[in-house]
């Protein structure tokens, strides 16, 4: 969950810088967009190969497509990974390969009129740039989709662990344990303690750095009021 | 760039709120049923004995393999819709099954245990004509296929083209068959019409024309429809003129000879064209020499060529269906013919001999609301005595796959009709008979009559009543309990039906493109009712709407079926009970005249049925039901009932409004120039649903109140020039009933297909951008402004100010199938966007992200107002699928109905697969989540107790102590 949201924000921090560098750019159109598509002109194939790492192709050829521009082309994929779309007249297209559990990156195949392929990054925003890839394509899977979002499990340790419980527990461990561990009713003790209170209170004439500080800002109507305050803890220690 | 921290911050907190299915939840409130369609061809997978395959080739272009125990798909291959995709063709061979595909363009070869492509080749241009595989001693190695101009030669292991070669004389002859009986040559078979056949022999090895020969035959006029090849290539026709066989060797002779069928005994039923059926069990090998000539629609003849002469062996009289199964070296004839009425017999016949084999009868138990049985698909097998069993798969007119296993035990049925269904409604469930006696309690008329004693009675003895039903409940679930768990079955069935109490389930009324319908119960997916409508036409148009609901106890529920022929535009009308599927008594209205349009209106008669208004072509309006009390209604009503007609060949909108006597007159007409832009869809609102909010609080707590029009129509246009500079699409909104245009867009460079949603005070469309080769969502919502005009009721007529428009558009970065919102009861619930991907996905957008007031630039107040900074793309998470790796092939629609939870939307995809889900766009807040640790609060709880008690205990004895001191 955690680790999801920084991945979240690291990408959303991407896209932001993205959209900026959008904007100063000027719009132009893809090298493949100048070609239209001509339904009797020549028909070319798409090839290429997908990978599922660690994974036999037999457990998931069955269940793969490679789709073309939505539906319009439909390929299937070979025993081997490998794959190969038919009939597929020039011009610019989405390569996909959709399998209900593994997922793959689309590729922008762009086909000349004359045949020859190029393959590219899918970029939507910036429609016309090109970031090479391998042709015919090499599509390797980045790893199984995440349909499920984790439950919140209950657990001791998260419980113990949440830094509410923490704040709560360890004032309490101190003051349910501390009377029993150091024994103040040894009149011995109860010197030492002192000692070492003032010890943590060298000189109790010397003002504190705080109050200095609140005298520097306020005037003289907060000293009054800071004096007081100091006036009020000093006893609350000795009474200690 | 602290701002901007901040801004990524909030964005993730948004989206990480919205909700998403946990693993857990797989197959607790969701199922899906994946359908392949109307079967054409099939094959039993028999290279292994043991093998469970029976493959399926369909005409929604689905290639599939079934299992035969269960019925359930091992794989499925789902090509293009479309004639580029359509199967022409199935051959297998070994565990390699070859396709032809899209009118003989390609080849493909695959293996059946995985599932995955072998091979695929590209053929030559021209049509398909027949295709056959080719052997040499039992040998099986190639493939051979027929086209209109040539016959190529493929290689079975790799594709690859062994030869091709022109057929002679092309032009003129028609050729239609392919066969070979693995002796080294190829013939193919053509036919001038009413001439001659001409029959051309190959060399398997080179393609090297070997014989040619032309036969007269004048009376011939399809070679496919009327002759088969038997025994050692004796080409056999049937001729309906002068009720002849006739016969020609394919090796020797060049003349065909007559056989009369009066010479053996037979005669042919009048009208009726015969066909002859005949099967080659190895391609590697003759045909054999038994065929079954069929002489009427139930009566077939088992013939044998013996010595050249023909031998009558049997004739099966009456019989529906015959086919040929071949088990190792044994082939036999499976012949179904009626018992009675409900049930028809199959037995199985020795092919050589005609004598029935012993032990083979198998029962088939007709559905009364099905169709009638159309193929046969026999599995035969050798049994462990050497004697052949069977199975069979009966395919009948409503698409239903039924297997059956001897004596008659029905092993699965498969209904492949929903695998096209056109439109659903959702019916709730009835009450059961205690909650209807507590409703009753209620009535209006109980009180009136009854006095207060009565009164306390009857609550005491509905009280009583339900007292019984919770302790037979209590009972139940404890003597379940005891039971282990696979025996205990919850099964749903007809009679045990009832509302849940959030109304979560409820009976799906679906209707198919082949004319059956279904009632599904939305909870298991079991098929409840089926009912099979004959005489549908085949590009018929359906329409459902729910007359009555269950609500009128003791009225029935009604369901009204409109059914429209696209061509004349006739329609007839079927009415019918969701719940049983029971044809009502209710006789619906003949219809003489076409049909335009049909509106449901809130009126209803006094048995609680909705008024139904059917505009036929002379724009006169007949209302079902039709009572005089209906009638009264129309005419104090008239004035204010409008409706809208939509021609989009001419382009036009036509808005009418309806007179006392029925008749209309058309006070509004937007013309649309047909030459420029084509209508491609009108959305209104839907009826049910409901808006909570009227309007949005701002950042600086004034209110932003929403146009919310229920007679807006929102109007897509595409441009027919589809040249990628000048295509455009347009929108407009129209008023329904003042025709006035409220706001009308234009998208340059965009095509469609445009899918839209039209919902409260926004319209969401989503179009193909082809500047920039993208698919982009563009969103309109419409407000009043700060102040309400009319805050009580909304009025067409009197709406002086134009609403303020507000538009954004969002880059989409996937194609989309289908586009829906979700609807919940009260409308309180934010809304989502469902939207079906090709990639079988059903992605849950939530409606945040498409608001067109998102900033650009983040504001104190728009922070304040929850809103999205705007980002160009929106953004597909696999988190956000609600079928998660349940796809959905080829989505067509999406259902969504509301149940009785305010959070809960019922979903419905249906495609060539049906999947039935939940969602909760805002999470389930009104009622505890399915996680909810009953244990935990519980164990904190009496902990606590427990706590109090000894703390109470320990301080007694403190304070005692204390005292004594």
């Amino acid at each position: 969950m955690f680790h999801g949201g920084r991945t979240a924000l690291l990408w959303v921090c991407m896209q932001a810088a993205l959209v900026v560098a959008w904007c100063f750019t000027d719009m132009e159109t893809g090298p493949g967009a100048g070609v239209s598509t001509q339904p009797n002109g020549d028909r070319f194939k798409i090839e290429g190969r997908a990978i599922v790492p660690g994974i036999k192709t037999q457990d998931w050829v069955s269940t793969a497509r490679i789709l073309v521009e939505g539906e319009e082309y439909v390929g299937f994929v070979r025993t081997d990974g490998s794959f190969a779309v038919n009939d597929v007249p020039s011009g610019s297209y989405v390569v996909e390969v959709v399998t209900p559990n593994y997922r793959f990156e689309p590729v922008r195949v762009d086909i000349t009129s004359k045949g020859k392929m190029r393959a590219r990054l899918v970029n939507y925003i910036k429609t016309s740039e090109v970031i090479r890839q391998p042709y015919p394509l090499q599509i390797r899977a980045s790893g199984p989709h995440t349909y499920f979002m984790k439950r919140e499990t209950w657990g001791w340790t998260d419980f113990l662990m949440n830094p509410m419980v923490m704040m709560m527990v360890l004032p309490l461990l101190i003051i349910v344990l501390l009377p029993k561990v150091v024994n103040t009713n040894d009149p011995e003790m109860r010197k030492e303690m002192e000692q070492s209170m003032n010890m943590l209170n060298p000189n109790p004439e010397l003002p504190d750095v705080s109050e200095l500080m609140t005298k520097l800002f306020s005037g003289s109507k907060g000293s009054s009021k800071a004096g007081g305050s100091s006036k009020g803890t000093r006893p609350a220690v000795k009474r200690r | 760039m602290a701002k901007l921290i901040l801004l990524c911050l909030k964005f993730i907190i948004l989206s990480s709120a919205v909700e998403a299915v946990f693993e857990d939840q797989v197959g607790k409130f969701d199922w899906r049923q994946e359908y392949v369609g109307k079967v054409r061809f099939s094959h039993f997978d028999t290279h292994v004995q043991s093998s469970k395959k029976v493959l399926l080739a369909t005409e929604n272009n689905v290639f599939a393999a079934l299992n035969t125990r269960t019925g359930e798909l091992f794989w499925r291959h789902v090509d293009k819709t479309g004639p580029e995709g359509n199967i022409d063709a199935l051959l297998q061979h070994g565990q390699d099954v070859v396709l032809v595909v899209g009118n003989g363009r390609l080849l493909r070869s695959w293996e059946i245990n995985v599932g995955g492509l072998n091979w695929e080749i590209v053929l030559d241009s021209g049509s398909f004509q027949s295709a056959c595989l080719v052997g040499q001693q039992d040998n099986v190695k190639h493939v051979a296929v027929l086209k209109k101009t040539v016959i190529s030669f493929h290689y079975l292991s790799n594709g690859h083209q062994k030869w091709i070669e022109n057929l002679p004389e092309s032009e003129t002859v028609d050729y239609q068959s392919v066969y070979s009986d693995g002796n080294g040559e190829v013939y193919a078979l053509g036919i001038v019409p009413h001439s001659h056949i001409a029959i051309v022999a190959y060399s398997v090895e080179d393609g090297e024309i070997i014989k040619q020969m032309s036969v007269e035959a004048a009376w011939l006029s399809n070679i496919q429809a009327s002759c088969v090849v038997i025994s050692q290539g004796m080409l056999t026709c049937v001729d309906p003129l002068t009720v002849s066989l006739y016969m020609l060797d394919l090796h020797t002779e060049s003349q065909m000879t007559q056989i009369p069928l009066q010479s053996l005994g037979l005669e042919v039923a009048p009208g009726f064209h015969p066909v002859l059926v005949s099967t080659q069990p190895n391609p590697g090998r003759q045909p054999l020499s038994e065929f079954f000539l069929q002489l009427g629609p139930d009566y077939y003849q088992l013939l044998q060529l013996n010595n050249g002469q023909i031998v009558t062996l049997r004739d099966f009289k009456p019989a529906m269906l015959v086919s040929f199964a071949t088990t190792g070296e044994k082939t036999v004839a499976a012949v179904m013919s009626p018992k009675n009425k409900t049930a028809s017999s199959l037995n199985l016949f020795s092919a050589e001999t005609g004598r029935r084999l012993l032990d083979t009868t198998l029962i088939f138990n007709m559905d009364p609301y099905g169709g009638k049985p159309e193929k046969l698909h026999v599995q035969a097998f050798l049994k462990k005595d050497d004697s052949v069993g069977y199975r069979v798969m009966v395919q009948t007119e409503d698409h239903t796959l039924t297997f059956i296993q001897q004596p008659g035990r029905v092993m699965w049925t498969r209904e492949e009709a929903l695998s096209d269904v056109v439109t659903m409604e959702m019916v709730d469930l009835p009450l059961t008979g205690t909650q209807a006696e507590l409703e009753g309690e209620f009535g209006k008329k109980a009180a009136i009559q009854d006095g207060l004693m009565s009164m306390v009675l009857k609550r005491l003895s509905s009280q009583l009543i339900l007292l019984q039903a919770w302790i037979a409940h209590l009972w139940k679930l404890f003597y379940d309990a005891r039971k282990p768990r696979s025996q205990v079955k919850n099964e749903v069935t007809i009679e045990n039906l009832s509302r849940d109490e959030f109304n979560l389930q409820k009976m799906m009324v679906m209707v198919t493109a082949s004319g059956k319908l279904f009632g599904i119960d939305s909870k298991t997916g079991s098929i409840l009712w089926r009912h099979y409508l004959d005489n549908i036409p085949s590009n018929a148009a359906f329409k459902l709407m729910v007359q009555r609901t269950t609500a009128h106890f003791p009225h029935p529920p009604q369901c009204t079926l409109l059914i429209k022929d696209k061509d004349t535009g006739l329609a007839t009308l079927h009415v019918f009970n969701p719940i049983f599927g029971k044809k009502s008594h209710v006789s619906p209205p003949a219809l003489p005249q076409p049909i335009l349009q049909s509106l449901m209106l809130p009126l209803m008669d006094q048995d609680y049925a909705k008024v139904l208004l059917l505009v036929d072509d002379q724009y006169k309006v007949s209302a079902f039901p039709s009572t005089k009390n209906v009638l009264q209604q129309l005419q104090e009503m008239a004035s204010s009932i409008f409706f809208y007609l939509v021609d989009s060949t001419q382009g036009r909108l036509s808005g009418y409004r309806l007179r006392t006597d029925l008749s209309t007159e058309l006070i509004w007409e937007v013309v649309i120039p047909a030459e420029v832009q084509k209508i491609v869809s009108v959305k209104g609102k839907r009826p049910n649903e409901h808006v909570h909010s009227q309007g949005r609080v701002m950042g600086d707590r004034s209110v932003l109140y929403k146009y919310l029009n229920p007679n807006l129509l929102a109007v897509v246009t595409e441009s027919t020039d589809l040249h990628q500079e000048r295509s455009f699409v347009g929108i407009l909104l129209i008023d329904g009933v003042t025709g006035r245009i409220i706001h009308e867009a234009v998208q340059r460079k965009a095509r469609g297909p445009v899918h839209v949603v039209h919902s409260e005070n926004w319209v969401v469309y989503e179009y193909w951008s082809t500047k920039s080769r993208r698919n982009e969502f563009s969103v309109i919502e419409l407000y009043e402004g700060m102040e309400l005009y009319n805050s009580t009721v909304f009025s067409s007529l009197d709406r002086p100010h134009a609403p303020q428009v507000l538009q954004q558009s969002y880059i989409f970065p996937s194609y989309i199938s289908t586009l829906e919102a979700t609807l919940t009861e009260k409308g309180i619930t934010s809304r989502h966007l469902l939207i079906g991907l090709p990639s079988g996905g059903i992605l849950s957008l939530p409606k945040m992200f498409l608001d067109p007031r998102r900033p650009e630039i983040v504001s104190e107040q728009s922070r304040e107002e929850n809103l999205i900074p705007y980002a160009p793309e929106l953004l597909i998470r696999t988190e956000w699928f609600i079928n998660y790796n349940q796809t959905v092939s080829r989505v067509r629609g999406i259902y969504t109905a509301p149940s009785g939870l305010e959070s809960t939307c019922l979903v419905v995809a249906y495609g060539l697969d049906i999947y039935q889900t939940r969602v909760y766009p805002s999470k389930q807040f009104d009622v505890l989540k399915d996680d909810y640790d009953y244990m935990l609060i519980s164990s904190v709880l009496f902990a606590l107790f427990f706590a109090t008690m000894i703390s109470k205990r320990l301080a007694e004895v403190k304070l005692l102590n204390r005292a004594w001191r």
